[in-house]
């Protein structure tokens, strides 16, 4: 690693304005669970000049109810949301979520808001500089997605154009099917995002001086069934391959709302319309589920190597819809 | 025969258990010398180039920085297998992730920045990664003394008439015979790294004109004396041996990272110590041989083989490390696996443009067996044959001939495994599970059950000499005098347990000089499970010839012949007379220490064996593989460590063994020619969260030419994983498979559910 300034924040004004002081050229540091990795291994064009500790800043850390549903400190760690009885009753979703990214040590450190912030794992986006160098890409002002005539596998199948990466995040996609809702803060102030409307192709919305501070989950219909699976080879540390979450309320067995949420095959998780819409007044059955399924990967497009993840999401869809929820 | 031993078969503690889970054990990355410098390695981007300049001055400026060489610069050592072909530096790179030039530096930090400041200019060639390519004329040569980019085959490694190729028999006559005839192609490419959990590390110190000393983490630190002094201009390596976080055989070799630390050692005059990164030892050391066979067998309605025929292409990457080598032993452990009049197993070794293949557990024959039991399962198919039976038919037995490594006939004078391999398909429970080839155990819903099972042996417990001293002090202790590396398995405590045992003395009385070639005999190491049989012997004949020096300096104190006496807790006793006892320091004093010396000659005739069976659930929605079950059964004449030898069957999984069929691989982006999984997340290894049921069956049919009637067993434990696996795959979804590894999207693919026509637009 090489040198760079290092902050401890006291407060999230403090955090936004060395952000914003530092034009792009600092980066806020949690965890560490991923930060650490990327500075080790120097994957990017351009080492950060100041590491911003937010671990630092009190208040960030609580998981509390209030009138519009539960909120979430950005710096609760993930361990502490799989023990919140809260969670547990209210986003049962967001605990086996939770659950399943990386290994306990790695819950025991990272943070809500670092899941949902951390960088892509695409492999030539990570490739090591100290093994001839390493890779430029789209993502990193290059010309080029190396994935798209190489080894694609992970690599997105729908809703990406010019890099193909995915979005690690795990949390994401059960926030997503919660209609969870980021609160933002930056030098001059705060606003409220969707987690739906978070992500970007290349990244996310946060501008340069801006920070995740809390999330807010509205309290979910208590008849909702919230389901979650994630499919990797191996069952802890590895990042999903494909992953759904789903929110589906029914009313006598009949599909009265529906969110269903695809991991790991896009930029940004992506919500599976057609099939939401397709299972609203519907009873559901094995039909119905495998209906649902098939419309999930409508406007695919996948690459030369992940055709397959298309079938995984196929299953996946059905299985949510079929098991109705993570409780079981 | 005694069976009730004090030691031998009863777990003991392991010597140096709390040193290493208290953090007290001193491996390679935890040892400095004064006056140490770092050493870097600058890496190859591309995967086939030549060097056309290189720019060190803003390096050599840096503070700190007291070396930058480069391919101009270093010594002209030359490595790899015959003839030598790989420079330390060479001003043509054949990989990504060559070393290009290396840099010493007082800090590791220093030496990182000083590689950075280094500029280089490559003139592209066009690469090459698959062996047929390599072989066409017009396929870029990666070196020019390497025709068809194939190397030759070896004569020297181990004597004259080195096994290069199987040629028994006459197989037209055996496909006459034949009732069934099946051709084929199988391959085990997927080159996983065994991954031992330590990178490889070394500190070198050139001292004076020509001595070197090193201290490594090195399987076999005293071949350094016996490989790379010669390759390294006659000089006197004094090598140093320090605890190996675990090897698998890839650390044995070991130039590959004592030869760049030396030459930096040279040009500083300092010590330099030289580790690799995790990402290093993932993209930049050696992995597996890639085993391609195109084959053909013959096969009768019983079972009996009638020919084997076929070209089996070896991918060795950029570089032959010890190919030949290896394939020396492949051809010998096929013979083990298959009664078979008439041969025509033609192999060849192609160098690709990637990281080379090296030394790894298995050693040949595991690299061949997983492409040649495929291939002969699909005879096995045709005739309807249970490959319980096939193995049990087949296995070599007592009586029985091969050819070894040294191409020499050699002819079974060890157990015969039937009974091993019965015991392990009855535990497994073969009989109920197996329903015929390509037929599910059982089906329930998308989760569908299969069964699998594979062989491999090697006849190595006795290969190459083992030297080693033990010697008697009066004060009633024992010290062995070994170079026997602690590679992991406790292998070092194992032989203190039987010096213990012939000596009578406890545990804690016996002791082992530190891995050090000044101080002790010639060791080759703990490889091909020859630790029990060969080392075992040598120390045990060592300690034995120690005792009668004893007993000769003390019959007459005693009045008796030296016959008359034997030893227990360092006192000597008058055979069947209790009361007449002496310590040894009446003998010994403090001056006269009684120095045994042990030696043992090789011998291969003595094959061991593994079974191993595997169950597995394949998800046909999601093309999942779990791995349910694993029995391993095997005969070991008798058990030294319980433990040490339960841990090394349950190595069976991980360093490259059974989940190489599942999902260990290294992944090639071929256009780039990178290793995109040079990490832990994406290298995907079996973590223990998620071990499958494992049961071991350990027979103990006493084997003579060993004091405690033991052989080893420890390499092989992982070998015959992979085709056990893909074969229960195979029935498990009803399709064959032939090759590795059973990623989701191949098994998806396989049940014909990923359909091409669904790819749009992107290529």
């Amino acid at each position: 690693m090489k040198n760079f300034a290092h902050y401890n924040a006291r407060s999230v004004a403090e955090a936004t304005h060395l952000l914003a002081a530092y034009e792009g050229k600092a980066k806020l540091n949690a965890g560490g669970s991923d930060l650490i990795g990327v500075l080790k291994d120097r994957i990017l064009p351009d080492y950060p000049e100041a590491v911003i500790n937010i671990k630092t800043i009190p208040g960030l850390n609580t998981i509390e109810e209030n009138d519009g549903g539960i909120n979430i400190g950005a710096l609760t760690k993930l361990v502490d949301i799989i023990n919140s009885p809260l969670i547990k009753k209210n986003c049962p979703v967001l605990k086996e979520t939770a659950r399943t990214v990386a290994s306990p040590q790695i819950r025991n450190v990272a943070t809500l808001g670092g899941n949902l912030c951390q960088d892509t794992r695409c492999w030539y986006y990570r490739y090591p500089d100290g093994i001839g160098g390493m890779i430029k890409c789209f993502r990193k002002g290059g010309k080029t997605c190396h994935a798209v005539p190489g080894e694609n596998q992970y690599h997105a199948i729908m809703g990406a154009k010019k890099c193909f990466a995915v979005c690690p995040s795990d949390t994401a996609v059960a926030l997503t099917a919660l209609g969870a809702v980021l609160t933002v803060a930056g030098t001059k102030g705060t606003r409220t995002l969707p987690v739906e409307e978070f992500y970007t192709p290349l990244g996310n919305m946060l501008a340069l001086d801006e920070m995740i501070t809390s999330v807010n989950i509205p309290k979910p219909d208590p008849a909702a069934e919230q389901a979650f699976l994630k499919f990797t080879l191996r069952k802890p540390i590895d990042f999903a391959i494909v992953s759904v979450a789903s929110v589906i309320t029914l009313d006598q067995g009949i599909c009265a709302d529906a969110r269903i949420i695809l991991g790991a095959v896009a930029p940004t998780p992506v919500r599976a319309h057609k099939a939401e819409e397709y299972l609203k007044g519907k009873k559901l059955s094995d039909d119905t589920a495998a209906e649902a399924a098939m419309l999930a990967t409508v406007g695919a497009n996948p690459l030369s190597k992940n055709i397959y993840k298309l079938e995984i999401v196929k299953t996946l869809v059905k299985r949510v819809i079929n098991s109705g929820s993570c409780l079981s | 025969m005694i069976t009730d031993y004090r030691y031998i078969g009863k777990p003991t503690l392991r010597k140096d258990a709390f040193d290493i889970v208290t953090g007290k054990a001193k491996f390679i990355s935890d040892l400095t010398v004064p006056g140490m410098l770092y050493g870097k390695i600058l890496r190859s981007p591309l995967p086939h180039a030549l060097i056309k300049s290189i720019n060190t001055t803003e390096a050599k400026l840096l503070p700190g920085v007291k070396a930058v060489l480069t391919y101009k610069d270093v010594p002209d050592w030359k490595a790899g297998a015959r003839p030598q072909h790989v420079r330390v530096l060479d001003s043509k790179v054949r990989y990504v992730g060559q070393a290009v030039a290396l840099v010493a530096a007082e800090t590791e930090k220093i030496a990182e920045e000083a590689i950075r400041l280094i500029k280089v200019e490559y003139e592209p060639l066009p690469a090459v990664y698959d062996v047929e390519e390599a072989m066409q004329p017009d396929a870029p040569l990666i070196y020019e003394q390497f025709n068809a980019n194939v190397l030759p085959p070896e004569s020297r490694a181990f004597g004259p008439r080195t096994l290069q190729e199987i040629v028994i028999g006459d197989v037209d006559k055996g496909l006459a015979e034949a009732d069934f005839v099946v051709e084929g192609t199988c391959a085990y490419e997927n080159i996983p790294n065994p991954l031992p959990p330590e990178t490889p590390g070394v500190i070198a110190s050139w001292e004076g004109a020509d001595n070197l000393t090193v201290w490594s983490a090195s399987q076999g630190p005293h071949m350094f004396k016996v490989t790379l002094q010669p390759l390294m201009g006659g000089i006197n390596i004094r090598s140093i041996g320090s605890p190996v976080g675990a090897s698998y055989g890839s650390k044995y070799m070991s130039w590959q990272f004592v030869m760049p630390a030396a030459a930096l050692s040279k040009a500083t005059g300092k010590p330099v110590k030289l580790c690799f990164k995790k990402s290093e030892h993932l993209a930049a050391f050696t992995v597996r041989l890639g085993s391609r066979i195109h084959g053909k067998v013959g096969m009768k309605k019983d079972g009996t083989v009638t020919f084997l025929s076929g070209d089996w292409l070896v991918n060795t990457g950029a570089f032959s490390e010890c190919a030949q080598f290896m394939i020396a032993v492949g051809c010998g452990e096929a013979q083990l696996m298959l009664r078979c009049p008439n041969w025509s197993l033609k192999p060849k070794v192609i160098c690709t443009n990637r990281t080379a293949s090296g030394q790894v557990r298995g050693f040949g024959g595991q690299e061949l067996k997983c492409a040649l039991i495929p291939l002969l399962t699909m005879a096995m198919e045709k005739a309807n044959i249970d490959p319980v039976n096939f193995f049990k038919k087949n296995y070599v037995k007592p009586g029985d001939g091969y050819y070894w490594r040294d191409g020499e006939w050699w002819v079974c004078q060890g157990t015969d495994y039937t009974r091993a391999i019965e015991k392990g398909a009855e535990t497994f429970g073969w009989k109920e599970k197996w329903q015929g080839w390509l037929k599910p155990t059982a089906v329930d819903g998308a989760r569908r059950r299969g069964v699998g099972v594979g062989v491999h042996g090697n006849a190595d417990i006795g290969e190459d000499v083992s030297e080693a001293f033990v010697r008697l002090d009066g004060d009633g202790k024992a010290i062995i005098h070994c170079s026997l590396a602690e590679h992991g398995t406790g292998q070092r405590s194992n032989i203190c347990k039987m010096v213990a045992e012939v000596l009578q003395l406890p545990l804690e009385r016996v002791f082992f000089t530190p891995v050090d070639s000044l101080v002790n005999p010639v060791e080759i190491g703990p490889v091909g499970s020859r630790g029990t049989y060969a080392i075992g012997n040598a120390v045990i004949a060592a300690a034995e010839d120690a005792q009668r020096q004893l007993f000769e300096k003390m019959a007459p104190l005693f009045k008796v012949t030296p016959e008359d006496l034997e030893t227990s807790e360092g006192m000597v006793y008058v055979k069947g007379k209790p009361g007449a006892k002496l310590p040894w320091s009446k003998g010994l004093h403090y001056y006269g220490a009684c120095l045994g010396r042990g030696r043992f000659e090789p011998d291969f005739s003595k094959p061991n064996f593994m079974i191993v069976f595997s169950e597995v659930e394949v998800d046909v929605e999601t093309g999942k593989v779990d791995l349910i079950r694993v029995v391993c059964a095997t005969d070991v004449g008798q058990v030294i460590d319980p433990p040490s030898l339960t841990n090394q069957l349950n190595g069976c999984l991980g360093s490259g063994g059974i989940d190489s069929a599942l999902f260990e691989e290294t992944i090639i982006d071929k256009r780039l020619g990178r290793i995109m999984n040079a990490n832990m997340i994406d290298y995907k290894w079996r973590t223990f969260a998620e071990l499958p049921e494992m049961e071991l069956v350990v027979l103990e049919t006493p084997v003579a030419g060993h004091r405690f009637h033991a052989i080893g067993v420890g390499e092989i434990a992982t070998a015959p994983g992979p085709s056990a696996v893909l074969m229960a795959v195979s029935n498990a979804i009803g399709v064959r498979l032939n090759d590795y590894p059973l990623t989701p999207d191949r098994i998806l693919n396989a049940l014909g559910k990923v359909n091409a026509a669904k790819r749009r637009g992107k290529q």
